[in-house]
């Protein structure tokens, strides 16, 4: 955490990128880029010197950088060739998150048009008593809020709690609920998933099939997501852990209570992670000042984390099914128990999934997968020194899983309506807003909420859009405008 | 995971870990092993580990052609056969299709 000494606060190392918040670099790109910047200057000086004057130009970071015109400053060299290598890498980073964030949504997406299940509201969540079951508008607005109120209030208490928890270093339990949860993952919502999937194509399947097909998927989940495995598969199983999230969000929250829940959440996750006495940020500086990385395990990376020097350390790539598992569990205790006598759990597992998600959902849900990984680092008085080699490969852009899921919500929500102009209307929103959270964490460099923008965005988009374009649209359609 | 960060003992660790899981009942993990240290098994220069991660991987790529078939041939006997079966295909079915015999 001692490398790049000027900024050492505010940039992010692979020890504190998560810490630091959703959108945080498992390196800072400061440290590539002067690498970079150093073996450039070593090539020769004539070079450097009669490039200067175009290299100020093409920096485009738009900071206080004052370029002597015509000065042979190396350092203003460095600078002005730093902060384009950090653009351009910043760039790269955004690229590698559409992929994955874009996947999720198809997933979500192609789920709610063909299987009817996730569409149908039949049982709803303890935490939503309010069932919007009445006729007038204003009724439903206010159950809506009331429900989101009550689910913010949940998600804010389980966060305090896993404060509280991580203070006091009872790591061990949070392992433990982190590993629970994944399990309920992988395995309920898997089968469950899997048998909609199945009715809803009409195909016959044995039981003998199944438990082998689930165990090895399961098993093989469990694998790759808390411990080493292939980046890919980590990556394709984080994917589809947070799309089953979302599909459980979608199916078992009213209707009009899914917009102002993302709403909510999206003002609970900013102010989490911002203001100074935020519950995230208090995780983060506890974090920070313990000198542990706090463990990505409900992180999904686009690289690699080599976070260890640590034998026996899980690596901490995409980890993460802490948050989304412990939603699963509530919500697959809704489900099976009729909201009965698994109550407890259900509420627990999705209060805690809740909370990842809702505040700072990179940090909590950090926090939550992250004991598993923390115990061990625990043993390290210090974490080990990254690790000198490719820095490149290590240095990758984290998105916390409970972002992959909020967007998924939304654009799934609006994708259930059947209308395709809304779908691609949130999903451009929620992309944009991607696009513009990177953009302000290259130039801030510190933890930042990924929802916010997103979902304010894929707001406007969709209410817009639903109210104004369609209609638009079916009349240019009926009066055959274009033919 | 990056495999190239790793020293060679590790990979032979890993490998070998992969395939004792793979053990029980679990040829995914056999599968992914195999796929997953090929390259190192087969395309990079040799290195001492080498022939024991070879080892491991044709064992696991093995063991999971194996699976695959006789799971392929448990599918194709039950899809085609369950109805002629009456009880017992009914008692294995966890999924029944609906309009269909």
């Amino acid at each position: 955490m001692s490398d790049t000494g000027s900024d050492s606060e505010a940039s992010a190392t692979e020890h504190t990128a998560l810490m630091d918040g959703h959108i945080a670099e498992a390196r800072p790109d400061r440290e590539i880029a002067e690498r970079i910047a150093r073996k450039r200057k070593s090539k020769s000086e004539s070079q450097r010197n009669y490039g200067s004057v175009e290299r100020r130009e093409e920096s485009g970071q738009g900071d206080n950088r004052d370029p002597g015109p015509s000065s042979s400053n190396p350092g203003v060299q460095m600078e002005t060739q730093v902060e384009e290598l950090e653009l351009k890498y910043g760039a790269r980073h955004v690229i590698k998150l559409f992929v994955p964030v874009t996947l999720c949504m198809l997933v979500v997406v192609a789920t709610i048009s063909s299987i009817n299940f996730y569409s149908v509201k039949d049982v709803y969540l303890a935490y939503t008593p309010f069932h919007e079951e009445s006729p007038y508008a204003v009724t439903k607005v206010w159950n809506a809020l009331a429900n989101s109120m009550i689910l913010l209030s949940v998600i804010a208490l389980m966060t305090v709690l896993l404060i509280v928890l991580y203070k006091k270093r009872c790591y061990k339990i949070i392992h433990g609920w982190l590993i629970l949860s994944s399990l309920m993952l992988l395995f309920l919502f898997s089968y469950l998933y899997i048998e909609e999937a199945l009715r809803a194509y009409n195909i016959p399947m044995d039981y003998i099939t199944l438990v082998f097909v689930m165990w090895n998927f399961g098993v093989m989940g469990m694998i790759v997501i808390h411990w080493k495995g292939p980046l890919r598969m980590q990556q394709a199983y984080l994917i589809f852990i947070a799309a089953l999230m979302a599909l459980v969000f979608i199916k078992y929250l009213p209707e009009w209570t899914t917009w102002a829940v993302l709403a909510v959440i999206s003002i609970w996750d900013l102010v989490a992670v911002l203001t100074p006495k935020g519950p995230l940020r208090i995780l983060v500086e506890t974090a920070q000042e313990r000198n542990e990385p706090i463990f990505p395990a409900l992180i999904y990376s686009s690289t690699v984390m080599y976070c260890m020097a640590a034998p026996g350390v899980a690596v901490g790539s995409a980890g993460g099914s802490g948050a989304p598992v412990q939603g699963a569990q509530a919500a697959g205790g809704e489900n099976r128990g009729g909201g009965g006598g698994t109550e407890g759990d259900g509420e627990g597992g999705f209060d805690a999934a809740w909370r990842a998600r809702g505040g700072s959902p990179r940090r909590l849900r950090v926090d939550s997968t992250a004991p598993a990984h923390y115990t061990t680092r625990l043993d390290r008085p210090r974490p080990p020194p990254p690790p000198p080699t490719d820095a490149e490969d290590e240095k990758g852009v984290k998105l916390g899983l409970g972002d992959f899921i909020f967007y998924s919500v939304l654009v799934g929500k609006a994708s259930s309506y059947g209308d395709w102009n809304t779908t691609l209307a949130c999903f451009v929103a929620i992309l944009i807003g991607l696009c513009l959270t990177l953009l302000l964490l290259a130039i801030f460099k510190k933890a930042l909420p990924a929802l916010p923008i997103s979902i304010t965005f894929g707001l406007i988009f969709y209410f817009a859009t639903r109210c104004v374009v369609k209609p638009f649209a079916d009349a240019l359609a009926a009066e055959q405008v274009f033919i | 995971m990056d495999l190239n960060r790793l020293p060679n003992d590790k990979k032979l660790q890993l490998c070998r870990w992969y395939f004792k899981v793979g053990c029980i009942l679990l040829p995914f993990v056999w599968a992914v092993n195999a796929v997953w240290f090929f390259k190192e098994a087969f395309i990079k220069p040799p290195f001492e580990e080498q022939k024991q991660i070879k080892k491991y991987v044709l064992m696991s790529a093995g063991g999971a052609a194996v699976w695959a078939c006789s799971l392929a041939a448990w599918v194709s006997v039950f899809q085609t056969r369950r109805v002629t079966w009456g009880a017992i295909g009914d008692s294995l079915s966890f999924i029944v299709p609906l309009g269909q015999a």
